[in-house]
C-alpha cells in the first residue's frame, strides 16, 4: 500500500528530480472524490472509480503546472515548499467542502469471508493484489511503451531529450498525473478501511515518502521491497509493543537507513561531479 | 536609517505593556517574540546555510519540556531551567545534525520531518515523564508583562546575535558552503562540520523559545509541536525574508497578527497560509524585507574605489620556502570512470617554487588530474605525496589544509559575498574562531574580524582588485571573477596552487597582466604552481616545466622548448607528424 503511493514519488523523481511533497493529500483527494461521487451523487462504483481517477490525474497535472514547473526549469529547490503549500490548501479546501469529520466509506466488499474460523475482509486482500498489479503495470509501461521510453529519456538527461524533440514539460506533467493517479487508487482502496477525512493524507504521505527514501528514490524494485518491509515492521511493532510506538520505530528506521545508506537500499551510490 | 528603524522597533516593543492593559494584546506580542526567536535561529540554517529543516517544532518541544520538567520536577529556578533547555536542545541538535547532514535536499527534509514526528511520538507515549497527550500542567509563570519583557529582550538578543554571526568568519563560511560547497572545501572548510554548527545554533534558538513558551502558558502538550508548527516556522521565515536579519520580525508580526485581524474567516486559515507560502515563493524570493530593500537601494556600485593601500609589490606571504626539490610527487596514478580509464599510471614530479604546466588535447585527463590532486576524486591506484607526505584519497578539505589550493575551470565564487568577503573566507580557512564569540561579537572576535578584512584587502591589492573589494561577487565580469578566485586561493597561503585554465575567457590585456602576476608570484618565492591551460603563448612564456597528457597518459615532459619539438606532442595536437610520415 505504501509502496503504491511511494511509487508516485519515484515516478516524478526520476523524470524531473522533483516530487510532490503532498502526495498524501492526493491519497486523501482520491478518497474524498470517490466518496462524493459514490455516496454524494450516487454513481455506481465503476463509474465513480473512473471519475476519481480522471479527477486525480487532472489534479496531478495542476500540481505540476502550478507548483513544480516554474522551479523545475530554473533548477530551484523551491518545489519542495510549493507542493507543501498546495497540500495545505487542498486539505483546507477539503475541510470546507467535505467537513472536518471522518465518514465511513461503503464498499462492495465489506462482508467478511470466513476461512476455517478466521475472518478477514476481502478488502485487505485486495489492497496488496491491486497494488502489486499496478506496480507491474507501471513497470511494463515504463520499460516497454514508447511513451515510457520518452519518460526514461527525460530521466536520463532532460536537456538532451529536449533536443531530440521530446516535450520535456509534458513528459514531466504526465509523470505527475500518473503519480497522482496512483495515489488516488490508494485512496479509494484505503477509504473503506480507514475513514474518509481531510486530515487522513499527511501521515500516509509521510510514510510513503519514508518508504520511497528507504527503498531508494531512483529504484522501483527497492521501493516495492521497502513498502512490504515497512508494512511488516509496522504491524509487528504495533502488535508486540504498542500502536503509538509504531511511528517512532518507523521513522527511526528511516533515519538509520539514511545514515547508513543515504542512497537507499535499491539505489546506486551517486558519484559526485566537480 | 536601518539603525533608527531597529531603535524605533525596540522602543515600540518595550512600550507595549505600558500602552495597553489588555492581556490578550500582550500575549500576542509575546507570541510574536517567541516566533522571532525560533525563526532567527532557523534563518541561520535555512537563510545563511541553505539547508531546509521541517523538524524545528521538535527542538521547540524539547526546549519546552526540558524547561518545564526542570522546574516542576527538579525545582530549579526559571533562569537555570532556560539555560538547561538551551544546552539540551543544542546537544540534541548537534546529534541530529550529525546524522541528518550526511544527506541533502529531499532526503534532509525527510530526516528532519522524521525527527519531528519521533519527538511528537515520544511526548505522547512516554507518559511517566511527559504526561502523555495531556502534557504538563502547573508550570510556574511570571506576571504576563514581566514575561513579555523577558521574551522581547531574548528576541532582541537573538536578532543581534544573528547579525553578529552574519558578519563573522562563521557567517561567511555558512554562505560559502551554501553558494559553492566544492569551492568551500577547496579552502579547507568541511561543509559537513560547518552545517552541523549552523544546525546546532538554530536548534539552540528553538530550544530557548520553547522554554520561554512553557513559562508563558504554564501548560504544554504535544499538540503545540506538530509538523504544521514546523511548516509555520519555515513559512514565517520565507515570507519575511530568507537570509535577511529583519526577515523573522516582519514574518512573525504578519503571521501572528493577520489571522487575528481576520477571525471571521478562521476556517480559511490554512488556505491563507498555503497561499501566502506559494505567493512568497513565487514573487518574493527574498521575502518582504528583501523586496523592500531591493526597491530602496540601487545595486551596489561596483566602481566605488575604496582608498586602500596602493598596489605595492606583490607579497604572497606564503610559508617560508622549504628546501627546493619536488613539492609534489605523483606516482602511477590511475582513475577510471565506469570502465573508461581517465588517467592510467600517470607519474609526475612538480619541482618546488616553479611553474609546471599541464597541457594536452581536450579529454586528455588534465582536469581529472587536478581533481585527484585536490581530493575531489579518489585515485583507483597510485601514490600522491605533498612535500613527502601522502595525500591520495583524502577528502578535499584536508588536502586543502595540507597546503593545496586551487581554482576552477568556471570560477566558483560565493555569489552572495563581496569580492573581499570571498577572499576573507580563504584567509580564515578552517580557523573560524569560537562560535559563541562570533554570536556575541566579543572584542576578540571583532579584532580577529579586522585582521581577516585587512588580510583580504592586501591580497586584493596585490592583484589590482582593490576597486572591486566591496562589489558583490555575482556582479563581477568573467575576468574579474577569475582574478578574485586566484586571490582567494592565495589567501589560504598554499604550498601548491593548482590553476585550472586561468586564462580562459580573459581579454588579451588581462592575459598579459595574469602572465606578469604569476611570474611575480614565482619570483617572490610564492607557492609552487601547476597550471592547466590552452593558451600556448602563456604556457610557453611562463612555464619552467611542461607535462603533456593525452588519453590519460603522460606522452612528454620537459622544458617548453623541448616539448615544442617533441614529435609525440605534435602528433597528439595535429595528427600524424609530417616527419613521421617518411
Amino acid at each position: 500500500m505504501y509502496g503504491l503511493v511511494a511509487l508516485g514519488y519515484h515516478m516524478t523523481w526520476v523524470t524531473s528530480r522533483t516530487m510532490n511533497f503532498s502526495q498524501g493529500h492526493a491519497v486523501m483527494g482520491g478518497a474524498v472524490v470517490a466518496y462524493a461521487l459514490l455516496v454524494g451523487l450516487g454513481w455506481p462504483f465503476p463509474l465513480a472509480l473512473l471519475g476519481t481517477l480522471a479527477a486525480l490525474a487532472a489534479l496531478g497535472a495542476v500540481v505540476e503546472r502550478v507548483a513544480v514547473r516554474p522551479f523545475f526549469l530554473a533548477g530551484s529547490p523551491a518545489w519542495l515548499l510549493s507542493t507543501i503549500a498546495l497540500g495545505i490548501i487542498a486539505e483546507n479546501a477539503a475541510m470546507l467542502t467535505f467537513g472536518k469529520d471522518a465518514r465511513a466509506f461503503p464498499s462492495p466488499l465489506t462482508k467478511p469471508i470466513l476461512v476455517g474460523g478466521a475472518g478477514f475482509y476481502p478488502q485487505e486482500l485486495l489492497i496488496p493484489l491491486v497494488g502489486l498489479a499496478l506496480m507491474a503495470a507501471v513497470q511494463l509501461l515504463y520499460h516497454r511503451s514508447a511513451w515510457g521510453k520518452q519518460l526514461k529519456a527525460v530521466a536520463w538527461n532532460g536537456e538532451a531529450a529536449g533536443l531530440m524533440g521530446i516535450n520535456v514539460p509534458r513528459a514531466v506533467m504526465a509523470a505527475y498525473a500518473l503519480s497522482a493517479l496512483l495515489a488516488g487508487v490508494a485512496g479509494v482502496l484505503l477509504a473503506p478501511l480507514l475513514n474518509v477525512a481531510p486530515t487522513m493524507g499527511t501521515i500516509i504521505g509521510l510514510k510513503a515518502f519514508a518508504v520511497a527514501i528507504i527503498g531508494g528514490l531512483a529504484s522501483a524494485p527497492g521501493i516495492v521491497v521497502a513498502g512490504l518491509g515497512y508494512g511488516l515492521v509496522e504491524s509487528f511493532v504495533a502488535g508486540y509493543v504498542s500502536t503509538g510506538a509504531r511511528e517512532i520505530v518507523g521513522f527511526a528506521l528511516v533515519i538509520a537507513v539514511l545514515v547508513l545508506r543515504p542512497w537507499g537500499i535499491g539505489g546506486a551510490r551517486p558519484s559526485r561531479r566537480v | 536609517m536601518a539603525r533608527a528603524g531597529w531603535l524605533a522597533l525596540a522602543l515600540a516593543a518595550a512600550a507595549l505593556p505600558l500602552a495597553t492593559a489588555n492581556t490578550y494584546y500582550i500575549y500576542l506580542g509575546a507570541s510574536v517574540g517567541l516566533l522571532v526567536i525560533v525563526t532567527a535561529g532557523l534563518n541561520v540554517l535555512a537563510g545563511f546555510t541553505g539547508q531546509t529543516s521541517l523538524g524545528h517544532a521538535g527542538f521547540y518541544a524539547i526546549g519546552a519540556y526540558a524547561a518545564a520538567l526542570s522546574v516542576t520536577r527538579l525545582r530549579l529556578p526559571m533562569a537555570v531551567a532556560v539555560l538547561l533547555a538551551i544546552s539540551v536542545t543544542a546537544l540534541v541538535g548537534a546529534a541530529v545534525a550529525g546524522a541528518a547532514l550526511r544527506v541533502s535536499g529531499p532526503y534532509l527534509a525527510m530526516v528532519t520531518i522524521a525527527f519531528g514526528i519521533i519527538v511528537e511520538g515520544v511526548l505522547v507515549e512516554w507518559v511517566s515523564v511527559t504526561g502523555g497527550p495531556g502534557g504538563i500542567f502547573n508550570i510556574p509563570k511570571l506576571s504576563l508583562a514581566r514575561h513579555y519583557w523577558v521574551i522581547a529582550a531574548v528576541a532582541a538578543i537573538a536578532l543581534w546575535m544573528t547579525a553578529n554571526l552574519r558578519r563573522s568568519a562563521w557567517g561567511r563560511a555558512f554562505v560559502a558552503v551554501k553558494d559553492s560547497e566544492v569551492a568551500a572545501e577547496s579552502l579547507g572548510l568541511s561543509a559537513y562540520y560547518v552545517r552541523i554548527a549552523a544546525f546546532t545554533v538554530s536548534a539552540a534558538f528553538a530550544g530557548a523559545a520553547g522554554a520561554l513558551f512553557a513559562f508563558l502558558n504554564g501548560y504544554i502538550s504535544p499538540d503545540s509541536f506538530t509538523l504544521q508548527t514546523s511548516i509555520l516556522f519555515l513559512l514565517v521565515l520565507l515570507f519575511g525574508g530568507l537570509g535577511q536579519i529583519a526577515g523573522p520580525v516582519v514574518g512573525s508580526l504578519v503571521l501572528v497578527l493577520l489571522p487575528e485581524l481576520l477571525t471571521r474567516i478562521a476556517d480559511y486559515r490554512l488556505i491563507l497560509y498555503g497561499t501566502l507560502l506559494l505567493a512568497s515563493i513565487y514573487w518574493l524570493p527574498a521575502g518582504v524585507v528583501g523586496a523592500l530593500r531591493r526597491g530602496r537601494r540601487p545595486t551596489a556600485a561596483a566602481g566605488a574605489n575604496s582608498a586602500g593601500p596602493s598596489s605595492g609589490p606583490f607579497s604572497p606571504g606564503g610559508p617560508a620556502p622549504s628546501a627546493t626539490g619536488a613539492a609534489l610527487t605523483v606516482e602511477r596514478v590511475s582513475v577510471a570512470f565506469g570502465g573508461v580509464a581517465a588517467l592510467s599510471e600517470v607519474s609526475l614530479e612538480v619541482p618546488a617554487h616553479r611553474i609546471t604546466a599541464l597541457i594536452g588535447p581536450n579529454g586528455a585527463g588534465k582536469t581529472t588530474l587536478l581533481n585527484v590532486l585536490s581530493g575531489y576524486y579518489a585515485p583507483d591506484a597510485g601514490h600522491i605525496a605533498l612535500a613527502g607526505r601522502p595525500i591520495a584519497g583524502r577528502p578535499p578539505h584536508l588536502i586543502a589544509r595540507a597546503g593545496v589550493a586551487r581554482t576552477f575551470q568556471t570560477a566558483q565564487l560565493f555569489g552572495e559575498l563581496s569580492a573581499g568577503g570571498n577572499v576573507a573566507v580563504g584567509v580564515a580557512g578552517p580557523r573560524l574562531g569560537g562560535l559563541l564569540g562570533a554570536l556575541c561579537g566579543t572584542p576578540a572576535a571583532r579584532r580577529r574580524e579586522r585582521e581577516l578584512a585587512a588580510g583580504a584587502r592586501d591580497l586584493l591589492a596585490g592583484l589590482d582588485l582593490t576597486s572591486v573589494a566591496d562589489a558583490p561577487a555575482d556582479s563581477l565580469a568573467a575576468g574579474l571573477r577569475r582574478r578574485v578566485e586566484i586571490a582567494r586561493a592565495l589567501a589560504t597561503r598554499p604550498r601548491l596552487l593548482l590553476l585550472d585554465e586561468p586564462a580562459a575567457g580573459l581579454t588579451p590585456a588581462e592575459i598579459a597582466s595574469l602572465d606578469g602576476q604569476l611570474a611575480r608570484l614565482r619570483d617572490a618565492g610564492g607557492p609552487t604552481l601547476v597550471l592547466v591551460e590552452h593558451h600556448m603563448d602563456l604556457v610557453m612564456a611562463l612555464s619552467d616545466h611542461i607535462t603533456v597528457l593525452d588519453g590519460g597518459r603522460v606522452i612528454a615532459r620537459g622544458d617548453p622548448a623541448a616539448v615544442q619539438r617533441d614529435p609525440a606532442v605534435i602528433e597528439a595536437y595535429l595528427g600524424a607528424a609530417p616527419a613521421a610520415a617518411s
